[in-house]
Order: structure tokens, then sequence, then C-alpha cells
């Protein structure tokens, strides 16, 4: 073999040898593209044009008894620029398109300034937000300009078309979850489950249906229809500003129930929020000033009921036999005891001399609560007021004070705790545990569950609330039905006493005035607890000011409201008269 | 035409065929038919011509099924749009209409109209005695109106 043949044979080997080498590092490179690194490139690649979405659940609406919307969803758009896009269209004459630009914007949207909109396009972001919620004019006139590089983005929000009405009922929510009352409660049932979306997308985003897609539908939430009738608690939340104004007291609440099923027709709270607008609340107190105006009065704001508790130390005597409306005392207007218990003074230190059990009720007589409880002692006291529900929670829903008491098994209890708690004092309890123990009384003896939710809605899926409403409950039996009667004729007496009446209506109603300790004398909680009509009980009324300025008292401050409260129920609810005019 | 041949083949001189030749031609064209379908006697420039002409009949089907199915998918996200919207509007009115019913803005309405609240002092109730509810006890029922009892 010549020397130029094994040269060129060379020459062949090492081009093969390189071509070999060559295509291996090919294969290696085309290994790691296509086996090594396959995944992620799929869902890279995928990502481009394969559209995953979720498809978010509508919320369940809630209504109220007649069917009116307490809470209902709307979409509104949310206006978004694009400043880099927007930096890399313009570049030639960016400054006039900006100016251009951020004038159409601000007179769409004036709340927001130019000098915002300037500051939001110098940011070096993809997508920038400039404006939430705008309302349907707004979006139509944006989506008429074809503003470059603005586009909208529609978001769905929780609305409640009544401003405040019973908003310390609903609560309200909060990137979709529920907050507060009914919403949280709630939540589960009212947030439904949301569904999602996958498919093949066009050069727009627009999904095909040519190629693989699934769908799962959303589900929409329950809708919740509650007790609560909007007039009446539109009427007592505006009658309870009112007289809070009048009065210049602090806070109130109002709690309307319906006297043989336990249902509540209304219940409101002063001052209150706008669900719409909940976090312009966020620095305003409830409750006396001490809590979150956001909490429901009704269940939180714990308080001594003062003499509204005398009618259930009535109610213990009474069903034990201890007493009869025409049991008499000598009344000095102060009590003394021989082991050391603090003495006990009528509220107004007037000495009543002899007086019945009713005219107990009627002078709202501290003397003559405190002695029943002595006849009664701690072992026939304490059971009839853990029966009327005092210190249990009502589970209506959260947050939720229960108060409390001390008996005789408690450390540190007293004889004067047994005294006090007979008028009131020495004991807490939530206005509904209050309304409740009236409720009792209004009911024959027998106690009912305060509910709020009448039914759920589940639009049609044959699920677990499949046309489910709520029963009235019966919680027991507090007192018998003879002492129930007795005691309603003894705050029938009370009321006329007092002269909160309304003409044709018999009404069983206690005041109560308590103060606090550590405040002064005039720094009261005024309340009426009641119901009416007497002889055939249909609603139970709970009226408290907490700290009247112009009148202190129970009867005076908080009795007015009862009244009209008593007055727009008899109207609207079309009671007939159980008494001649 | 390789049917023609055969035919000529089992002819006789005189150009009429025996029966037994007749059979027997007619049994070989049969057999040959069998083994050669009339597409595979065609050649392959023919063959090449109609596989494109059927390839490309299939492309146009399967283009116009495609683009029938993408049309139906643009009427079908226009019409996903379109309820979205009347979805919204719906939502919107709904809202719209519960707050022009709603107790604060009946009782501004009224407000305006010159109407107040009632004066509880200034009610009073009639009492009609003897009076039962309609359908319900052993009394008289109320009777229709314009009827004279």
């Amino acid at each position: 073999m010549s020397i130029e043949l094994r040269r060129a044979r060379s020459r062949q080997m090492v081009i093969f040898f390189l071509g070999c080498g060559g295509m291996i590092i090919l294969l290696g490179r085309l290994y790691y593209w296509q086996v090594w690194q396959s995944g992620s490139l799929s869902r890279l690649a995928n990502s481009e044009h394969i559209q995953n979405q979720i498809l978010n659940a509508p919320r369940g609406l809630i209504y109220d008894a007649q069917g009116h919307l307490l809470a209902t969803n709307v979409v509104r758009d949310d206006v978004y620029i694009t400043p880099l896009q927007f930096a890399s269209d313009f570049t030639d004459n960016y400054p006039t398109e900006l100016s251009t630009e951020v004038h159409a914007l601000h007179q769409v949207l004036p709340s927001v300034s130019e000098d915002q909109l300037r500051n939001d396009f110098g940011f070096s972001l993809q997508a920038v937000r400039v404006a939430e919620q705008i309302d349907p004019g707004q979006s139509q006139r944006l989506r008429n300009l074809h503003l470059p590089d603005t586009f909208l983005e529609p978001q769905t929000w929780r609305t409640y078309p009544n401003g405040n009405l019973a908003s310390q009922i609903l609560g309200y929510v909060q990137d979709g979850k529920g907050i507060y009352g009914i919403e949280a409660k709630y939540n589960t049932l009212l947030a439904g489950k949301a569904g999602s979306f996958t498919a093949e997308t066009d050069l727009n985003g627009n999904p095909l249906t040519v190629g693989a897609s699934s769908e799962q539908d959303a589900v929409k939430g329950l809708d919740l229809t509650l007790t609560i009738d909007s007039f009446i608690q539109y009427f007592v939340q505006t009658s309870l500003q009112d007289a809070i104004q009048q009065l210049d007291a602090q806070s109130g609440t109002v709690i309307v129930l319906n006297a043989r099923t336990g249902a509540i027709v209304a219940m409101a709270g002063y001052p209150t929020f706008d669900p719409n607008h909940y976090g312009d609340f966020a620095d305003q107190k409830g409750c006396v000033g001490s809590e979150d105006v956001y909490l429901n009065p009704a269940l939180f704001c714990d308080y001594e009921p003062g003499s509204t508790m005398k009618a259930f130390t009535m109610a213990a005597a009474l069903d034990q036999h201890v007493i009869t409306p025409d049991t008499s005392i000598n009344d000095p207007g102060y009590l003394n005891f021989s082991d050391g218990t603090p003495t006990v003074h009528n509220w107004n230190d007037e000495s009543y001399g002899k007086e019945t059990m009713t005219q107990v009720l009627q002078h709202s007589a501290n003397v003559g609560a405190a002695t029943v409880a002595t006849w009664l002692g701690p072992d026939r006291f304490y059971p009839y007021v853990d029966r009327f529900g005092f210190g249990q929670p009502i589970g209506l829903f959260q947050p939720e004070d229960q108060g409390g008491y001390r008996t005789n098994t408690s450390v540190g209890w007293s004889e004067s705790d047994l005294t006090r708690q007979a008028f009131g004092q020495s004991i807490t309890a939530s206005p509904l545990q209050v309304a409740r123990a009236y409720q009792a009384i209004a009911n024959g003896g027998v106690m009912m569950q305060p509910y709020i939710l009448a039914s759920i809605n589940d639009n049609g899926h044959a699920g677990p609330y499949y046309q489910y409403s709520t029963q009235p409950q019966m919680l027991r039996r507090v007192i018998s039905t003879e002492t129930s009667e007795t005691l309603t004729g003894m705050l029938i007496s009370t009321a006329e006493y007092n002269h909160i009446t309304l003409p044709g209506y018999s009404m069983a109603i206690k005041t109560g005035t308590a103060t606090t300790q550590g405040l002064s004398m005039d720094q009261t909680e005024a309340s009426v607890a009641g119901f009416l009509p007497a002889s055939n009980p249909q609603f139970v009324i709970l009226v408290k000011l907490d700290r009247p300025q112009k009148t202190i008292y129970g009867g005076t401050a908080a009795g007015p409201l009862w009244r009209t409260i008593a007055q727009q129920l008899v109207v609207h609810y079309s009671i007939p008269p159980d008494q001649q005019q | 035409m390789y049917g023609s041949k055969a035919w000529t083949a089992a002819v006789s001189p005189k150009g009429v065929a025996s029966p037994k030749a007749r059979s027997e031609a007619s049994l070989l064209a049969q057999r040959r038919r069998h083994m050669h379908p009339s597409f595979l006697r065609m050649g392959p420039a023919a063959l090449c011509i109609t596989c494109l002409l059927l390839v490309g009949f299939m492309a146009v089907l399967y283009l116009s099924q495609v683009g029938q199915v993408v049309a139906a998918n643009h009427q079908l996200q226009d019409i996903r749009n379109e309820q979205a919207a009347l979805e919204r509007q719906n939502q919107d009115l709904v809202d719209t209409l519960t707050r022009e019913q709603s107790p604060a803005s009946i009782a501004e309405q009224a407000q305006k109209m010159g109407l107040g609240p009632i004066d509880p002092k200034n009610l009073w109730v009639v009492q009609v005695s003897h009076l039962q509810e309609m359908g319900q006890g052993d009394g008289p029922t109320v009777p229709p109106l314009g009827v004279q009892p």
C-alpha cells in the first residue's frame, strides 16, 4: 500500500471518528433534551398552550324570612396597567403617550390621581393594579376607550344591598372567607366547591374544544334563609340609633324573639358597621367602647342584668311555693345580715314598708329580692339560675360570651353573692341569655333554643341539606305553667306601674338598671325585658342601653324604646288586642 | 383488457367457443380477478395519483371538520362570554333591585313623599265582636265580595 493511500485512509478514519464523535455528542445532547429534560420542557411547552383554570364557586345567597336578599354577589372589575409593555410599545414618544394614557385613565377613575398613575407607570413590573372594584359605568367607559396596555380583571365581590342592616348578624367576607356572624359560621355551606377547567388554548388564550380538555363544574354555595324580618330589623336598628343619640348613650342592643319558637326576629346593636366597607370601621368600637364593632353585642357584650333578674328570683320562689304574689315583707329600705354580709339597699334608698311580692317587682326593690333569695337559700336558688340558662352558651355563632356567676360550690362564694345575684349583681349574662330566659317565662315555662337559620336551599342537589329547615327545639321546662302564668300577672302589674303600656295590649315587663363596679353610679346599663301580648305572648323584646346620660334608669331610658318596638310589632304582624281600650 | 385476451385464447378457430372452453376461460378470469384486484392493475403513476388524490380528499375532509369544530368553538366561546355578561348583568340588576327595595331606601322615598312613621298615640284598634276567621270554626263564613248575605 502506498504512503499516499495510507494517508488517505488515515484521513478517512480521522474524519470517520470525528463524525462518530459528533454523532455521539449530538445523540447525548438529544438524550439530554428529549429524555433527561423531557418532563420540565413538556410542562413549559404545555403551559404555553394549555390553560388550567380554577372555576370559583358562586357564594350562596342569604335571605331574610320574607325572601328579601341580605347578601349577594356582584362582579366588579379591577383595573391593571402593564408598565413594561407600555414602555416597550412607545419607546419613541413615551412622554406624550404616557400623558395621554394617564389623562384618559384619570378621566374615568377620578379617585386615582394623575401623579399616582404616573408613579404606577414608572414601576418595572409586568402588571400594576391601579384601581379595584370600579363600578359598571366606569368599566364600560374604559372598554370603549380601548386604552393600550390597560386591561380589566373581573372579580366577584360579596355585597350587602341593605348596607348596615343586620351587619352584626351577617358578618362579612374577606378573601372569600366569611368573617364573623352567619358568613363565618356557615362559611363551608356558603362557599360551595371550586371547579377546574383544563384545555388547549388558541393564540388569544381562548380554550379550544379540539384536543384534550377536562372540566369539573364548580358547585354553587348553598343559599340560607334567616328568621330575621328585614322590616323589623330596620325599624329596631334605626330606633335604637335614635334612642342612643337622644339619650347620649354609648352603645345599645335590642333583641326581638318569637316567644313560641325562639326564632330571632331582630337583633341589633349600635354602633354598627357597613359590611360593604368593613375596612373603614376597623378602628371603631362597639359594645361599651370595649370591643370591635364587628362583634354582635347581643352575644358578646355581657353585663350585669340588674333588676331584670328579679323576675327569675321570683320565678324560683313561686315555682317552689316559697311565696305567692301576695306574700308580704317589711321593707325598711335596707337589709342587714348577722353574718357580716354587706347591707343591701334599695336602688333609691326608699323604704316601702309592708309590700307584697308583686309590689317588690313594681318597686324593683332590692331588699325584697334579696329577702326572697335568703328564703330560698343557695340550694334552691342556683338550680333555677342554671335552668334559666345563665352561664351557658347559646351557640348561635362565635364569638360568644356566656357570662357567669359564683355558686355556693365556687371558691370565694359568700352569702353576699346570693343576695346580690337575686337582683342582678354579681352575675353576668349576654343580652340574648336574658332574652332567652324571658322567652321561657312567656312560653309557659318552656325554654326554646334561640335560632336564626330558618332553612337551607341546596339548589336542587339532593345532598345532606336537601329541603333542610330548622325545627323549633325545646331545651327544657324551666318552671311550671302555673308559675309562668302567676309571674306573668306580676310582670303585667310591673308594666302598668312603670307606665310602659300600649292601649289594648297587656304587656309583661321588668326594668333593670345595672351599675358597674369601679364606675360612678350614674354610669348605668339601662334595660327592659318582657313580652307581649301577655295573655298570648307572641314576641319577647329586650332593650339595653349602655351608659345613657340624659336619664339613667331602665324604665325611663329603655322603656320608651321598648314600647315603640312593641307598637311596631303589633301593627306589622296585625296582632289583635287582648284588652279593652 | 386481460380478460378479453383470455377470452380470445379460449375461443375456437371458427370464432365460436365450445361450452367447455367457455367455462374454463371464465373460471380463469375469475381466478385472475381474485388474485389481482382492479386497483392493482393500475400502473404505478396512476396509483400514486390516486393515492395522492385520496390523501388530499381525506385532508380536505379533516380540515373541513377541524374548521367546523374551530368555528363551533369560537361560537361556544362567544356564547360563554355572553352568558357571563348576562349573569353579571343579572347580578347587577338583582343588586340594584334589592337596594331599591331595602327598608332604608323605602323609608327615604316615603320621607320624600311627605310620609312619616306613625305616632303610636294616634293609633286605635277597632275591635269587631263575633268575627271569625274565614274557613275556620263553625260560624258563618264571610260571603264573597258583591254577594249580599
